[in-house]
């Protein structure tokens, strides 16, 4: 289309000369092409001349073309000849004739046709999940006549497509940018692409680029899709599966990771079934440290050999009132029986044992029982040759049995070592400790071990015992077995230890001095055995006099009982007279027994 | 596609005081607010020009007729692109302040005389008030671009006149109402590609590495 006669091109024939069109590509020069019409002899260069207003002022005046490209019939104005918005006016000269026409006057910035955009190419952008359409992002630089760099030139362009035999182009919509986006083209067939420029705000484009082709063929993924959606989805289920096992499976570890059990508090040693079984025993032991010294079967196993010892308890539960010998003699009698019969070795019960030393404070009305002098084997390491104290308690000879009480397994006592049970803890400090002492001793508390044997021990007769027993040596050991359960609720349950206490020195059981040098012989080893002390609640009231009782000094490292005589303790007692030492009740304490301890 | 572009230039300027290449961004993006409104401003006035043409049918010497001169003839301005990069960054912007501020009341006017015609469709009627407000706004615009020219030192100070540049064209006041309708419209979409290519010169002159 040119721009100055657009029904030129029809009346060319009859036309004089007259300009075909000026353009300019970068605003900065334009070019004029002439055709010399219907009249040829003008042809011919130089014929026609070229000349311009530039109506720049008042007083422009024509001038001539400043260069002449003739071959094109073409005028170019160069950077010099050209200024933009200033209105430009051509004209033709032939000879003597001017051919002016007022339409072909122009400012540049009108006439402006950039040229069309360089290197296109074009990215396959992505493909329709059906795999028919395909999009494709089209690129290209801008003309490099056109100053876009320095902002000279402000140009948009205009991308057209078409299928390789259509006829019609698609144009979509101008823009600035060197780069836009073709939707939906279709996989297989061959698309055209071209580009023009034009001047931003203006009509005029430029030429057409060069056109490249785009084309996808069809891409085989569709093989691969297939099989490799199943390979996932039997992946992921097997996986699933796996993991479900391994839930299932480890479904308490799992639990325990989870939500871990809280800990519930525990004593160490201390079984809570225990409790709530009521072994005590059991529980005595432990808290005695039996399972750390590796007794505890030893010691269970000891007291599970001497089923006289619920005989004993059965006594206990028996009325006070058959008379102390009959009492006495029954468990005497019981006690010798047993051993006899049931414990191995018991024979050597009569065999008193050198190391007891008791022979010489043995009284002589001690009954002839085997487990009297059992009694006495039982208490090793006493120096009671050298100690008469034990004449005294010897008056009451009826109390015997109490010490062959403790008949249960003398050999194992003597293997032992004596140890003596302390069955209740005196307020004052004495210990009462189970029989096991020398038959003094016996005599001296075998009153109240009866009473207590017996079980039910009214308070009475236990102060009459204690009358009996002022004069006699000053401790009273009880040693107190126990049941073989619910020892702790009965009183009555007081029955000899199998163990007489080892630390029981000269006095025979008499007193447990704190003397380790005299003790250590025959309470090395013993007095650990000593599964536990069980004072009774009874006890207590039997031996407020003090004088039968001595105190617990401490449990040496063996857990031997080392007594002290109470300060009221006659020296006649064979007892050296020891500094009083606190009481300290050591091993298994009930409760109901804790105000009973406080001195 | 203007007002998501300007959108996304509002969006690209927020950002704080306190880095200075962030400023040139900010006046960058602010350059590129005011030339994509000059742009839709010739874009407009070109329409406007097109179907005057169209509606008055001219004779086709109109635009070799167009020999006197508008009325912002007498500003000197830039007339090639090496005269453009030639002239000072102050006189470039001088130049483009004065040309905004001279076609305020002609467009404005212009529109009231369009109102009146019936010629004209509503459409036109509304692109020649668009027109008119756009000069005010593009002006604005641009002096805000200058003050921030100012406080970063890219210009010098000594356009602090500019704040009332109805001063220079006091004498031109009146050369406007000699001009009929037409020869406005050509007048103006001539001022406002030279608006339009000034502001782009100035900006890639001043920062070049954004969108030059």
């Amino acid at each position: 289309p040119t721009f100055f006669c657009s029904s030129c091109q029809l009346q060319s024939a009859t036309l004089g000369p007259h300009f075909t069109d000026c353009i300019s590509r970068d605003q900065e020069t334009f070019r004029c092409w002439w055709s010399p019409g219907s009249l040829q002899n003008l042809s011919s260069p130089g014929a026609l001349r070229v000349f311009y207003l530039k109506k720049d002022s008042p007083t422009s005046a024509w001038k001539e073309c400043p260069e002449y490209i003739h071959e094109n019939r073409e005028c170019f104005f160069d950077a010099n000849h050209t200024s933009v918005w200033i209105p430009y006016c051509v004209q033709l000269r032939g000879q003597n004739v001017t051919y002016f026409n007022e339409d072909d006057c122009f400012t540049v910035e009108n006439i402006v046709r950039p040229d069309p955009p360089v290197s296109l190419n074009w990215t396959l952008l992505n493909i329709s999940p059906s795999g028919l359409n395909y999009d494709v992002l089209v690129s290209w630089k801008p003309p490099p006549s056109a100053d876009v760099g320095v902002g000279w030139m402000r140009i948009e362009y205009e991308i057209q497509y078409r299928e390789r035999n259509a006829t019609n182009w698609e144009a979509l919509e101008k823009q600035p940018h060197t780069q836009q986006t073709i939707y939906g083209l279709q996989i297989g067939k061959e698309y055209e692409v071209h580009i023009r420029s034009r001047m931003q705000a203006f009509v005029k484009f430029g030429e057409f680029s060069d056109s490249i082709f785009i084309e996808v063929t069809e891409i085989p993924s569709k093989d691969y899709t297939v099989p490799l959606t199943l390979v996932l989805i039997f992946g992921v289920v097997g996986v699933l599966t796996v993991i479900m096992l391994i839930v299932i499976s480890q479904q308490q570890r799992i639990m325990m990771i989870l939500l871990p059990p809280v800990p519930a508090p525990k004593i160490k040693g201390i079984d809570s079934e225990l409790l709530k079984k009521g072994k005590l025993e059991e529980l005595n032991f432990i808290l005695n440290g039996g399972g750390v010294d590796g007794l505890p079967a030893y010691a269970t196993d000891f007291y599970q050999e001497e089923p006289w010892v619920e005989f004993i308890e059965v006594d206990e539960e028996d009325a006070e009132g058959g008379d102390k010998e009959d009492n006495y003699n029954s468990d005497t009698q019981r006690l010798l029986g047993l051993p006899h019969r049931n414990i191995e070795g018991f024979s050597a019960i009569s065999h008193p044992d050198d190391d007891s030393g008791r022979a010489s404070c043995y009284d002589t009305d001690l009954p002839e029982h085997d487990t009297q002098r059992l009694m006495a084997s039982l208490l090793p390491g006493q120096p009671e040759d050298n100690e008469t104290c034990l004449d005294a308690p010897a008056s009451e000879t009826g109390e015997k049995p109490l010490i062959q009480t403790q008949i249960g397994g003398p050999q194992t006592w003597v293997n032992t070592d004596l140890y003596a049970q302390v069955s209740n803890v005196m307020p004052s400090g004495g210990v009462v400790l189970s029989p096991g002492q020398q038959p003094k001793i016996q005599e001296n508390t075998s009153g109240s071990e009866r009473e207590t044997q017996k079980g039910g021990k009214q308070n009475e007769d236990v102060e009459g015992i204690k009358e009996q027993k002022r004069n006699e040596p000053q401790f009273q050991l009880f040693v107190v077995v126990p049941e073989g359960g619910g020892y702790t609720a009965e009183n009555n349950t007081q029955q000899t230890s199998t163990p007489p206490s080892t630390s029981v020195p000269g006095a025979g059981y008499q007193t447990i001095q704190p003397q380790p040098m005299e003790t250590k012989p025959a309470a090395t080893g013993d007095a650990n055995e000593s599964p536990y002390i069980l004072p009774e609640p009874s006890q207590p009231q039997l031996f407020t006099p003090v004088a039968d009782y001595t105190v617990v000094q401490e449990l040496d490292t063996h857990r031997s009982l080392l007594l002290n005589p109470p300060p009221s303790q006659s020296p006649s007692l064979c007892q050296p007279q020891h500094p009083l030492k606190v009481p300290m009740p050591v091993g298994y304490v009930t409760p109901d027994l804790l105000g009973n301890l406080t001195p | 596609a203007l007002c998501s572009r300007l959108s996304s230039m509002r969006a690209a300027s927020s950002c704080t005081n306190g880095q200075t290449g962030c400023h040139f961004l900010s006046l960058a993006n602010l350059f590129d607010r005011v030339i994509q409104h000059s742009a839709r401003m010739h874009g407009i006035s070109n329409d406007l020009h097109s179907e005057f043409e169209l509606y008055f049918l001219p004779s086709k010497n109109q635009i070799g007729r167009v020999s006197r001169n508008c009325h912002t003839s007498t500003i000197l301005t830039p007339n090639g692109k090496e005269n453009a990069q030639r002239i000072a960054r102050e006189e470039l912007t001088e130049v483009i302040l004065k040309l905004l501020v001279a076609w305020r009341e002609p467009l404005w006017h212009f529109h009231q005389n369009m109102a009146q015609h019936r010629e004209f469709n509503n459409f036109s009627s509304n692109k020649s008030l668009e027109m008119s407000e756009m000069v005010h706004e593009l002006r604005r615009g641009v002096q805000k671009v200058v003050e921030k020219m100012q406080m970063l030192g890219v210009i010098n100070s000594s356009l602090g006149n500019l704040g009332s540049p109805e001063a220079l064209l006091a004498s031109d006041r009146a050369e406007w109402r000699l001009m009929n309708d037409y020869d406005l419209l050509y007048c103006f979409r001539r001022d406002s590609n030279k608006i339009q290519n000034y502001l782009k010169i100035l900006k890639c002159r001043i920062i070049p590495e954004h969108g030059c």
